[in-house]
């Protein structure tokens, strides 16, 4: 399936800002199923300076410095990707946890794909002994990772209630936890949190949901936002897997993923630091249409 | 009596002193109980003193009791006047430095043999560094566990691949080692971060050498300062021009270990600065002056890797530079250490040195270190399980036990069933969290205790730096004793006193080296470097406080003397209201009217509770002074610890009170006279001046005011004369009671009174004219506009005419020049828009 993306990021800021350097993660990754065709990207005012290289984790990041005095960012970024994935079915054999538990750690490579940088705590995702436990009820001894995954991603869906208004950036992943709510970014970190709390390699994805379902479908929540959720290394063959605990499915061709990190702070779309107005106001806009 | 039989008695007193000192000698060997079945620096195994401790208590032994306390009383006084402090975390105030009277003593063949096991391992820790974050062939090939090193939140992935600007990892490393059973000095940590101590331990030296002068110098003992000049020369070597400018990154005045970050900044003539006086500009780090952006070439930081940006690391980091990391990727700035040098304190990694060292160098390491075994791997786990009882369980990384608090090691020994059971599970889990230490006993050394010595165990921080000719050791280092028989525990925070380190050699010690550069390279200089604006800013307000302080100390002073205007007149009365309501405006005292003289008068000096009180202006001085340690004189500081000492130091009576305020206000005169004498008459001294004249114009033109209003009568101009200090000035050029005209000319108008207002727009009419200018359009800029105007007034105003309105309208066009000369000069300053984060998940 062919998608045209646009994700139009707004700051409205209180009174005008004199220096702005941003870190911008935009552009869709090409490789897992999905190919990149065409991407772009306008910044007003216009910056001063563009950067642009590839992370440690292979993210596509601009670094955009703009020294002009001004009242609000626009950030327009237009993607039209290709996606096409096979996801294995929920109930799939796999190998024991235990066993993908061990052999992560044996990964002889530092490398953004080597499941060694993902079982550790990150700066968003503590190892929390409580959630570790709530985790672990879906795993039990010598289960197959695939089940134990799934049994969690349908456990947050159900037992979690998604709420916008409930949650902020800021807000520790303990608190999301103990009052069970939160927004896609939430329920990814607690899955990721409970997954590595058992020693699981588990990596943070942020992309974009289609925004019309297929006919007879209904709209999946998150749709008109970026959107996260969860990749669980499964042993060499199986490789990545990708949950998304909001939804409680395995990730298919109505995902498009733009960034891989440990946690959000990796991945973030747009990031930056403003020297002048702490009164900001932020906007996103997205949009996803089916081209063919 | 004859020169002979002088000679004679002196000689038999020196015997008799002799043996005084060896019955003393022998009766501390006699008392000095060791802690069983644990190695001693200063008694071997067969209980005989060794030779390098005998010959320093021969001579030791050899004081009197009383000249010992007397020479450790020195130590403790120069330590609380150098202002020597630490903060431990938590604290909210500095803590006094404290220090072990007697030194550590290595012998020169021991130290040797250390030196070699630290330059092997420096040597070998650049080079493991270089690999992670280069090439990667250690953890590719299987040397490395990749887990060991991702799980450290000192791996810095966004250095990956960035070569490090000057071209090492690290400049500076430290190792703390410990002697253990076997006699060999034994590696129990690394440190090449950040490492500190390097500036107390310089201070130690300072101390006790001073103290013990003679008998330092017949031990033969190694300066430090060599090992200093060689670590500032490398550095400024790795710059990529000549003259670099140099600074040193301190979190700012509330880290633990602030006294030494400016200790350093000062003894190598380097920059303090925080992240907000520095600034990313054309791929350079640039730093804030009063004079606009100036390229820094290096950084010797003291904040953590992971604080340094917030646009690629913690985000929540207000201690960094925002855009630091992308201008290393640029080559434009060296830091010591390279971001990212942390990894390699952790402890998972302990156990894979001895393999690299043999890979790396191809020679086995000189140095054992703490046997450790890193629980991500399944051998070393079930080694740890199964021997749980007899290994200390740490983090693998750093910080405390997971799941465990955040201090010290755990011992299963010691934990009830359901925790051992948390322990064993979590180790089994995510052992990778998890490292097994041997538990290692380690030598004591000696500690003066009431005129006896105990033995305590210690650490010793060993110190490298990175030279062009190999690594330099400190001869020497930074000892901390601890108070416990476990010496791992030690920190600084945990009431552990620190002790200076002598390298004791039978060969006489050079002597010629110093800090200061040989002749030939020289090049003269005139004016030092540049100001930064915050410590422009600091020095502006430490003028300020100090002569608002002065200010109040007058008012105190006129209240409460006995010729003042308490003498029970009705015009008396008035005057003393006029007094106390100056006193109640500046925040000084509380409101009540009807508060006896006395109290008033002792509240304005002494209240803690009142902002404006004469303390609370010397408090704030001191704080203000304390983020200037590395541009102020000793003297200076310690005028300013002395007054708070004196006004905090509660007085009774009228008699103590005045003489407080008097002895404080002579004080304040020392201070003015040592900043007018020794200051160089660079931009420091002029933003300190600048304080002091505004702040002394805006209060003269107040007294004004308030004292010499149209009305008013002799007793009111008379106090008038004696807050601004011309009584002498007026008599001699009037021979009258104080006049109305006459006094308000003087006080206000006489361009030749350095006391006058006109004469202090005068002098900062001169000082802003020799500022730099920060705009190139060619238009007087503000703080000159205001100051020209206020001296033409002053010039051409005539005392009869002057209205009390003029005045006043004066006062406030001060105010405003104030104001002008800190949006323009430190528009960073506390006031000033910080960065801040883009917000919402954006």
């Amino acid at each position: 399936m062919i998608y045209d993306i646009r994700h139009v990021t707004t700051y409205e800021y209180g009174s005008p800002v004199s220096v702005a350097r941003c870190t911008l993660r935009l552009e869709p990754r090409t490789g897992n199923g999905q190919e990149l065709i065409s991407h772009r990207v306008e910044i007003r005012p216009r910056p001063s300076e563009r950067n642009v290289r590839r992370d440690f984790f292979g993210t596509l990041t601009e670094s955009v410095v703009i020294e002009a005095a001004h009242g609000n960012l626009r950030i327009d970024s237009r993607s039209r990707v290709a996606v096409s994935r096979r996801p294995p079915a929920r109930d799939a054999s796999s190998p024991s946890w235990e066993s993908i538990r061990d052999i992560a750690l044996e990964a002889t490579s530092l490398g953004p794909s080597s499941p060694v940088g993902y079982v550790f705590a990150s700066p968003l995702v503590p190892v929390l002994p409580p959630l570790s436990a709530y985790a672990g009820m879906s795993f039990a001894p010598g289960a197959g990772i695939l089940a134990g995954a799934v049994d969690l991603m349908h456990r947050v869906r159900t037992e979690f209630r998604y709420d916008p208004k409930a949650t902020v950036i800021s807000t520790p992943l303990g608190e999301v936890f103990d009052k069970r709510h939160g927004v896609c970014q939430d329920f990814a970190h607690v899955m990721i949190a409970g997954l590595r709390g058992l020693g699981l390699p588990a990596a943070y994805v942020s992309g974009y949901l289609r925004t019309i379902p297929p006919p007879g479908q209904a709209r999946l929540q998150g749709a008109d936002a970026t959107h996260a959720w969860v990749s669980l290394w499964c042993g060499a063959e199986l490789g990545w897997v990708d949950f998304d605990p909001t939804n409680d499915l395995l990730i298919g061709d109505d995902h498009i993923v733009l960034a891989v990190g440990r946690d959000f702070s990796d991945v973030s779309p747009v990031d930056g630091i403003i020297v002048g107005s702490p009164k900001q106001k932020l906007g996103v806009a997205v949009d996803v249409l089916l081209v063919e | 009596m004859g020169e002979g039989a002088a000679e004679q008695d002196d000689k038999a007193g020196r015997t008799q002193g002799q043996r005084e000192g060896q019955r003393r000698f022998a009766q501390w060997v006699r008392d000095y109980s060791r802690l069983p079945g644990i190695p001693d620096e200063f008694l071997g195994p067969d209980g005989v003193p060794r030779a390098v401790w005998s010959r320093f208590f021969d001579a030791f032994g050899a004081l009197a009791p009383d000249e010992i306390e007397r020479r450790f009383g020195m130590a403790d006084r120069h330590l609380r006047e150098a202002g020597v402090t630490y903060r431990a975390p938590g604290d909210s105030a500095d803590r006094p430095w404290s220090i072990s009277h007697l030194p550590l003593l290595i012998d020169e063949a021991d130290w040797k043999q250390l030196c070699a096991g630290i330059t092997q391992r420096a040597d070998l820790l650049e080079r493991v560094l270089g690999d992670i974050y280069g090439e990667g062939r250690l953890v590719a090939e299987g040397a490395l566990p990749a887990a060991a090193i991702a799980g450290s939140p000192e791996y810095l992935r966004p250095v990956c691949g960035v070569p490090p600007p000057g071209g090492r990892y690290l400049s500076l490393y430290a190792a703390d080692v410990g002697r253990g059973p076997d006699g060999r000095w034994w590696v129990l940590g690394d440190r090449t971060q950040a490492p500190s101590g390097a500036g107390y331990a310089l201070e130690n030296r300072l101390v006790l050498s001073r103290a013990f002068s003679d008998l330092y110098k017949s031990m033969n003992v190694p300066r430090v300062a060599p090992f200093f000049e060689a670590f500032r020369d490398s550095l400024r070597a790795r710059a990529d021009r000549d003259e670099p400018r140099i600074g040193v990154l301190t979190p700012g005045s509330f880290s633990e270990t602030y006294f030494e970050h400016a200790t350093l900044a000062r003894y190598l003539g380097f920059l303090l600065v925080e992240g907000d006086d520095l600034a990313v500009s054309d791929n350079r780090i640039h730093i804030r002056t009063v004079a606009g952006l100036k390229r820094l070439d290096v950084l010797l930081r003291r904040v953590d890797s992971n604080s340094l940006d917030p646009l690629e690391l913690d985000a929540s980091s207000h201690l960094g530079v925002p855009g630091l990391i992308d201008v290393l990727r640029k080559d434009g700035v060296v830091v010591a250490n390279m971001p990212g040098s942390g990894v390699l304190e952790a402890r998972a990694l302990l156990g894979f040195l001895p393999a690299l060292s043999r890979r790396m160098l191809g020679e086995e390491l000189k140095m054992p270190h703490i046997a450790t075994w890193w629980c991500g791997q399944r051998v070393a786990r079930e080694e740890v399980l199964s021997r749980l009882d007899e290994v200390a369980i740490e983090g693998a990384y750093r910080g405390g036990v997971p799941g465990f608090g955040s201090s010290g090691p755990v011992l299963a020994s010691e934990l009830d069933a359901s925790d051992r059971k948390r322990l064993v599970d979590a180790i089994t889990t995510r052992g990778m969290d998890y490292v097994g230490q041997e538990v290692v006993r380690l030598s004591t050394m000696p500690v003066w205790e009431r005129g006896q010595i105990t033995p305590r165990p210690f650490v010793l921080r060993v110190f490298a730096a990175a030279t062009p000719d190999g690594w330099a050791i400190m001869p020497g280092g930074f000892c901390r004793i601890a108070d416990q028989p476990d010496a791992r525990a030690v920190s600084m925070g945990d009431g552990a006193r620190a002790a200076d380190v002598w390298v004791v050699s039978d060969k006489q010690v050079a002597t010629a080296a110093t800090l200061l550069p040989a002749t030939d390279k020289v090049r003269i200089r005139r004016i030092a470097g540049v100001l930064p604006s915050r410590a422009a800013d600091n020095l502006f307000w430490l003028g300020r406080y100090l002569e608002r302080a002065e200010a109040t100390l007058r008012l105190v002073r006129a209240l409460g003397s006995p010729s003042g205007p308490n003498k029970g007149t009705a015009a008396s009365l008035q005057s003393a209201e006029r007094i106390q309501r100056l006193l109640v405006a500046w925040g000084a005292t509380s409101q009540t009217s009807r508060m006896a003289a006395g109290r008033i008068v002792a509240e304005a000096l002494q209240s803690e509770a009142r902002s404006g009180s004469a303390l609370s202006l010397v408090r704030a001085a001191q704080r203000t002074a304390t983020s200037l340690r590395e541009r102020l004189s000793p003297d200076a500081w310690q005028v300013i610890t002395e007054m708070a000492e004196r006004l905090a130091y509660e007085v009774e009576g009228d008699d103590s009170v005045l003489s407080a305020a008097e002895l404080t206000l002579q004080e304040l005169a020392s201070f003015a006279g040592l900043a007018q004498e020794n200051m160089n008459r660079a931009a420091g001294w002029r933003f300190l001046d600048i304080g002091r004249r505004t702040e002394r114009a805006i209060n003269t033109t107040r007294f004004t005011r308030q004292f010499a209003y149209d009305e008013a009568g002799d007793e009111d101009l008379d106090i008038l004369l004696t807050l601004v200090d011309c009584q002498i000035t007026y008599r001699s050029r009037y021979l009258l009671a104080p006049i109305l005209a006459p006094v308000r000319d003087l006080a206000v108008l006489d361009p030749y009174n350095p006391r006058s207002v006109a004469f202090q727009v005068a002098a900062l009419n001169e000082h802003i004219a020799a500022l730099p200018s920060l705009k190139e359009h060619g238009l007087i800029e503000k703080p000159q506009r205001l100051a020209v105007a206020m001296q033409a007034m002053l010039a051409t105003a005539e005392a009869e005419k002057l209205e009390v309105k003029t005045l006043f309208a004066l006062e406030q066009d001060l105010l405003s020049l104030a104001d002008a000369i800190g949006q323009h000069y430190f528009p960073h300053g506390p006031n000033a828009s910080r960065p801040e984060k883009l917000t919402g998940l954006a």
